[in-house]
């Protein structure tokens, strides 16, 4: 068991790191929004998605948080009519990401949201620190 | 001597608040997990009551420690919202939670502190 006040910055760094994982699944969402196959008819780019999960961590003697898995979006993709695209199949249909840009920025907000919170805990735990040391300053 | 016990007040306040801040920061850390509950520690006046009535214990990991403040879940009423993930962490409950906590943390380091030069003053004259 760690004393509380050095666990905070361990979990608030758990926090941390899972939310900014999740702003990198973000941003490759939002890389790839366009990226069709190259072969006629073939899949384009599939959307990730990531889940959390809590985990008891025995030295912290707290809960931190962490990642479940990094999975891909089964919904379909859209697709549109396009003849002169290298991935156009037979019909003159390209397949396109399934990535809704709306979603993702709705995402990335609460991702940035939850990160800054997690930032905020951090600071407030200095400032606890920073109180217990200045009783040895007089 | 009454004064004395004033130290080990303030410094098992600062012990609770310390352990209650590391349970709000678990909780937004855990913000966007599915199915977390909210956490929260005992109030400190409970955590009093409590330690005054310690059992003997033959090994230490038997019981918690003294003046350890035990974490509770809260139920749906304490939260301020619940998501469809059934996660019950608001992000402004416990941002509040935490300003209070440091709050009432300064507070108590800073009565340590002006007793400290108060004893000080009596000792130098």
């Amino acid at each position: 068991m760690m004393d509380p006040l050095a666990a905070i910055s361990r979990i608030a760094g758990s926090g941390l790191q899972t939310q900014s994982k999740r702003l990198q699944i973000i941003s490759e969402n939002l890389a790839n929004a366009e990226s069709t196959g190259s072969t006629p008819g073939a899949d384009p780019f599939r959307r990730k998605t990531i889940s959390f999960k809590s985990e008891m961590d025995r030295l912290v003697g707290a809960e931190l948080v962490g990642i479940r898995n990094v999975g891909t979006d089964r919904s379909p993709f859209r697709i549109e009519h396009d003849p002169g695209h290298p991935a156009a199949d037979e019909n003159g249909n390209v397949k396109k990401p399934n990535v809704n840009m709306l979603m993702e920025m709705a995402d990335l907000r609460e991702a940035n949201r939850s990160y800054e919170a997690n930032l905020q805990i951090v600071k407030k735990a200095r400032s606890m620190v920073n109180a217990t040391i200045d009783l040895l300053r007089n | 001597m009454e004064a004395i016990h004033l130290f080990s007040l303030a410094s098992r306040r600062s012990e609770w608040l310390s352990v209650r801040q590391a349970t709000i920061a678990e909780n937004v850390a855990n913000v966007d997990t599915p199915d977390y509950r909210a956490k929260d520690v005992q109030p400190f006046r409970e955590v009093m009551d409590h330690t005054r009535l310690q059992m003997a214990a033959t090994s230490p990991s038997h019981l918690e420690r003294d003046g350890r403040a035990r974490q509770t879940r809260t139920d749906k009423a304490d939260s301020w919202t619940i998501t469809h993930s059934g996660n019950s962490v608001s992000i402004e409950q416990e941002l509040m939670k935490s300003s209070s906590a440091a709050r009432e943390h300064s507070l108590s380091t800073s009565i340590v502190k002006s007793f400290h030069r108060m004893l000080m003053t009596t000792v130098k004259g």
